[in-house]
């Protein structure tokens, strides 16, 4: 007997929650058997993402076939666009998983089952198919969140936990008013307000004012560290235990963007008019000025941090200038770098930490020649560097040019500037690597050393970063996995965007009635 | 026989009560009935048997939960009984639950609270039935007189919980503030309806306390400006209930003084009366009058919503967070009531504005209990002096009670996937089919503002402390605490599950 799409859908979303559920409730639960039921609840949607993938990719199957209904009455299904995050992030979550594993830590089984249910709300966010239950599952995540913070986090993080919690409760609330306006508009009612027919009724309908695609964009936008709201991700995922950054930076945080580009880009008119010039603004800040601040950090979990904000840049980018000329390459440009990023900023957070297990600190000051002790690791961390800043054979390759292509159109200054963006992530990326692995060793870490010799990356390090590396070359090497995916969605998404041009705070001049069902007189 | 006797015979037939009256009222006088039974118990069981009495308390609350859920049409008409003085305007069902929840939640967490504080427990709850009785009651009433007569039986037993702990000078002097401030707003609600009763009968209103006759009369323009003063008064008592601004600044001393599970009944029951009387007055007999009292209800809850918030911002002691936490809340259920009158059509998913109010409440019950449960089960030695910091490593001193913590301040703040967040979406799209913005952005900010306080209370619950090493002593809890907690964890998902499907 074939098991159906959808149901393996619904398995790959609640098993981890399940499984958290029994951890939670059972913390007495011996070691081994929590590790060993724990690894079920990252290995299951991992290995089932991936298939699903490919399942929407063969031509032999019809949309139908993954939707069902879900809890709370929100149905769960794929779409283009959601079909490679749900793989990304199952990816990123089994390597958290495993991190989280070889962590030894306070009330284990608690600490397991957390990070077992922000994972399962990361997962649902990308398998819904109902407008608010993509907002509920991320939700759902933000508690564990903080609480994994505050109890399992590490230094600064009873300010960053609660500046954390209040951005993305504000922006979360934002951008539920415009869902919830969106919604009334659509003219559907709750049940069957799917985010595909609530997008199509918005298309067709009456243009909504440009408030409400402001209230999407900001509010999303925070919560995908748009400039100027960026400021709590960088100490929020600093602060935060190793697997919680791979998966809120890695995967949690495409939540916004993936909202944006179905929701924003397609039928509110983001890249327009007045708001469109903010957009562009603050995307262009987002690449330049978090850029420049990255530049300047000395302390890596920090950097690591702050670079995975800046590139959220490009992204922007990309889901502005489709916006604008109704194109649909910079929307497929940005998804790719949305999964693309997923996998490299979890791997260098995996590695970072890897790092400072074995040298005791993040200071880039205190490290140093690391590469002779842990060769492995340095390896590693270096192929991940390379992936981040976009070195061809990596995804993100294809993401970061094909964005930078996409902006052809824009005054040169300007292209400037955001090409200079590529220079500036090289320079800090290799400059933590070279901090990091090469020179001579500081007399704190040969100290170190000599008391308690470091050794190198163990099999399940080793085994959780080339699973994200080994995912990023393969969409490299073979982008079509990716953009055969979300290419029809952000075609029709880009051609939404130009349905019709918005009209600049000046109200429509009125005409008469010229439908059909208005007869003559 | 005279002819006046003859004429007072016709009048009392006419006025008396029907045989299928006391059916439409079976749930109230059961739980009348079962506080009587707790006194008729205390006088006749041995001390050693006295265990009995809360037992005896849940089981009938629960057995009469389950008895007014029974769709038959004995309990549940909505035809005037009692000659006009009972009539159901608001869902039945939803009403008798709000207050049968909430008495049973009290009764749960008294009995050991009131045991460690040698506090005499059939007494309380003898007086907490009589509340609950007339609070449901109340929510049908159609007449002035039944309004007045329930809401003031429940005020002094009210009074009576809120100063029960007689050696504790805070829990009197919460009771002497309540008491002061309760009779303020008794005064200017039985002004009110005076002035309403003279106004009218002086127009020919032939009974210008029922409700139904009211609203006919100012429908069709008779009314004077005597009686949009009354209106005004009536509606300040009712929000004096409610705890709305103005009349939320008993709120803070009352809960922080009155024993805590006292706090947690006047939170949701003595709250719950408010927003059902509040509703049903500007729905029923001042309906007319909408075009009045809509934009005076929307700018009160803007400014309830935002006083709420900000106020719980700067308090250290959780019962005065939760008090402050309160008004906001009163505030969102102002702004169902708001929806009911600018927008008496729209419903959120499957709920009307009436059945929100009522789920909306059932939200904040459980949210409330949950929270005050987690409280309770921390030893204090006074029971007003309750500071965040007191919660310390109450993760590693007892991760059960955090939890309970962790599940009832996310549900009161609304946050996926408790029953609090399915409450406030139902608000929110309400609001946004009523099309009042400046609610709905009162109410996000109020929610991002609100996560601050709801959140330092968990985090000071949760977060790890640097001073690592020193040894906490586990806090055990009573098998009947972690069964409360797991029941209302239970429900925060459970419910949020209901109101979606």
């Amino acid at each position: 007997m074939q098991i159906s799409p959808s149901v393996l859908l619904l398995i790959a979303v609640y098993t981890p929650i399940l499984t958290g559920l029994i951890l939670l409730t059972l913390r007495k639960l011996p070691k081994s058997f929590a590790s060993g039921f724990a690894l079920g609840g990252f290995a299951i949607p991992a290995v089932i993402a991936p298939w699903l993938l490919a399942k929407w990719l063969s031509p032999n199957t019809e949309i139908q076939q993954f939707i069902s209904d879900g809890p709370w009455g929100f149905g769960m299904g794929l779409n283009g666009l959601g079909a490679p995050l749900l793989a990304m992030t199952a990816f990123v979550g089994l390597a958290a998983g495993i991190k989280a594993l070889t962590q030894e830590v306070e009330a284990r089984n608690t600490y397991l089952g957390l990070i077992l249910f922000m994972f399962g709300g990361t997962l649902g966010v990308f398998a819904t198919t109902h407008l608010i239950g993509f907002y509920f599952f991320h939700e759902f995540a933000l508690v564990p969140t903080f609480i994994l913070t505050l109890f399992w986090g590490g230094e600064g993080r009873r300010s960053a936990a609660m500046q954390m919690a209040l951005y993305l409760t504000a922006g979360a609330m934002a951008s539920l008013a415009g869902l919830l306006i969106a919604l009334d508009a659509s003219g559907l009612s709750f049940n069957e307000a799917t985010l595909v027919r609530v997008v199509e009724a918005l298309a067709e309908g009456p243009h909504l004012p440009q408030a409400t695609a402001a209230l999407i964009l900001f509010g999303l936008g925070t919560l995908a560290s748009l400039f100027p709201f960026h400021s709590w991700a960088a100490p929020g995922y600093s602060a935060a235990p190793t697997p919680v950054s791979m998966l809120h930076a890695g995967a949690l945080k495409k939540f916004g963007l993936y909202g944006i580009i179905l929701l924003g880009a397609s039928s509110l008119h983001l890249s327009q008019g007045t708001l469109g010039n903010w957009f562009l603004g603050l995307a262009v800040a987002n690449v330049f000025v978090v850029g420049l601040i990255c530049l300047v950090q000395r302390d890596l979990k920090q950097l690591l941090s702050w670079s995975s904000v800046a590139h959220m840049g490009p992204i922007f980018l990309g889901i502005w200038v489709a916006g604008t000329n109704g194109k649909a390459a910079g929307l497929d440009a940005a998804a790719f770098l949305m999964v693309a990023h997923g996998l490299s900023c979890a791997a260098l957070f995996l590695l970072g930490n890897a790092v400072r297990t074995r040298a005791g600190t993040y200071r880039l000051d205190s490290l140093g020649g690391m590469a002779s002790r842990s060769p492995i690791l340095a390896a590693l961390f270096i192929a991940a560097t390379m992936a981040s800043i976009g070195l061809p054979g990596f995804g993100n390759f294809w993401g970061e040019i094909g964005v930078f292509l996409s902006l052809g159109g824009l005054p040169l200054w300007l292209q400037a500037i955001v090409a200079s963006t590529v220079v500036i992530s090289a320079v800090y990326s290799l400059r933590a690597v070279a901090a990091t692995f090469f020179g001579p060793a500081t007399e704190a870490l040969e100290e170190r050393y000599r008391v308690a010799p470091f050794g190198d990356l163990g099999l399940a390090e080793i085994g959780a970063a080339s699973l994200l590396l080994g995912a990023s070359l393969v969409i490299g090497f073979c982008p079509s996995i990716i953009t055969r995916s979300t290419n029809p969605v952000m075609t029709d998404i880009a051609a939404y965007s130009q349905r019709a041009e918005i009209k600049l705070s000046k109200p429509a001049p009125q005409r008469a009635p010229q439908s059909p069902a208005t007869p003559a007189r | 026989m005279t002819p006046l006797l003859a004429s007072l015979d016709v009048t009392f037939k006419a006025l008396a009560p029907r045989s299928g009256d006391w059916q439409a009222i079976l749930p109230e006088i059961c739980v009348a009935g079962l506080g009587l039974l707790c006194l008729l118990q205390a006088l006749i069981l041995p001390v050693t048997q006295r265990w009995l009495i809360p037992a005896t308390t849940r089981v009938g609350l629960a057995l009469i939960m389950v008895m007014s859920l029974v769709p038959v049409s004995h309990w549940n008409s909505s035809e005037p009984t009692f000659a006009g003085l009972l009539m159901p305007h608001l869902p039945l069902i939803g009403v008798r639950l709000v207050f049968l929840f909430s008495a049973l939640l009290t009764s749960l967490l008294a009995e050991s609270f009131l045991r460690e504080r040698q506090a005499s427990v059939p007494d309380y709850h003898h007086v907490l039935l009589i509340i609950t009785s007339a609070l449901m009651l109340l929510g049908q009433a159609n007449h002035f007189v039944t309004f007045f007569v329930c809401l003031e039986t429940a005020a002094v037993g009210l009074y009576i919980l809120v100063g029960y702990l007689r050696r504790s000078a805070a829990s009197l002097e919460a009771g002497v503030k309540y008491l002061v401030m309760g009779g303020l707003s008794s005064a200017l609600l039985l002004m009110g309806i005076v002035l309403v009763y003279g106004s009218l009968g002086s127009l020919g209103v032939k009974d210008p306390l029922n409700f139904v006759e009211i609203q006919v009369a100012i429908e069709a323009g008779k009314f004077t400006a005597l009686t949009l003063v009354g209106t005004a008064l009536i509606l300040g008592g009712a929000a004096f209930k409610l705890g709305a601004f103005p009349f939320h600044t008993w709120i803070p001393d009352v809960y922080q003084g009155a024993p805590t599970p006292t706090t947690a009944l006047l939170a949701t029951a003595s709250k719950a009366a408010g927003a059902f009387s509040l509703f049903l007055l500007v729905n029923v007999p001042f309906h007319g009058l909408a075009v009045r009292t809509a934009p005076l209800l929307a700018v009160l809850t803007v400014i309830t919503i935002l006083v709420g918030n900000l106020g719980a911002l700067a308090t250290t002691n959780i019962k005065r967070v939760l008090a402050l936490s309160g008004v906001s809340h009163a505030g969102f259920l102002l702004a169902i009531i708001t929806v009911s009158l600018v927008q008496p059509e729209a419903s959120a998913i499957k709920w009307s504005a009436a059945d929100t109010l009522w789920v909306y409440l059932l939200a904040y019950i459980v949210g409330t209990f949950l929270t005050t449960q987690a409280l309770l089960a921390m030893p204090t030695a006074e029971d007003h002096h309750r500071p965040i910091l007191a919660l310390r490593k109450l993760f590693r001193r007892s991760p059960i009670l955090a939890g309970a913590l962790g599940f009832g301040l996310s549900s009161l703040a609304g946050v996926p996937p408790t029953v609090g967040f399915a409450a406030k979406l139902l608000v929110l799209i309400l609001l946004v089919q009523a099309k009042l913005w400046w609610i709905l952005g009162a109410a996000l900010i109020g929610v991002t503002i609100s996560i601050h306080y709801y959140f330092s209370i968990l985090r000071e619950a949760v977060i790890r402390p640097s001073d690592d090493n020193e040894e906490v002593a586990v806090l055990p809890t009573s098998g009947l605490v972690r069964f409360i907690i797991g029941f209302l964890a239970a429900v925060t998902v459970l419910g949020s599950l209901l109101i979606f499907i």
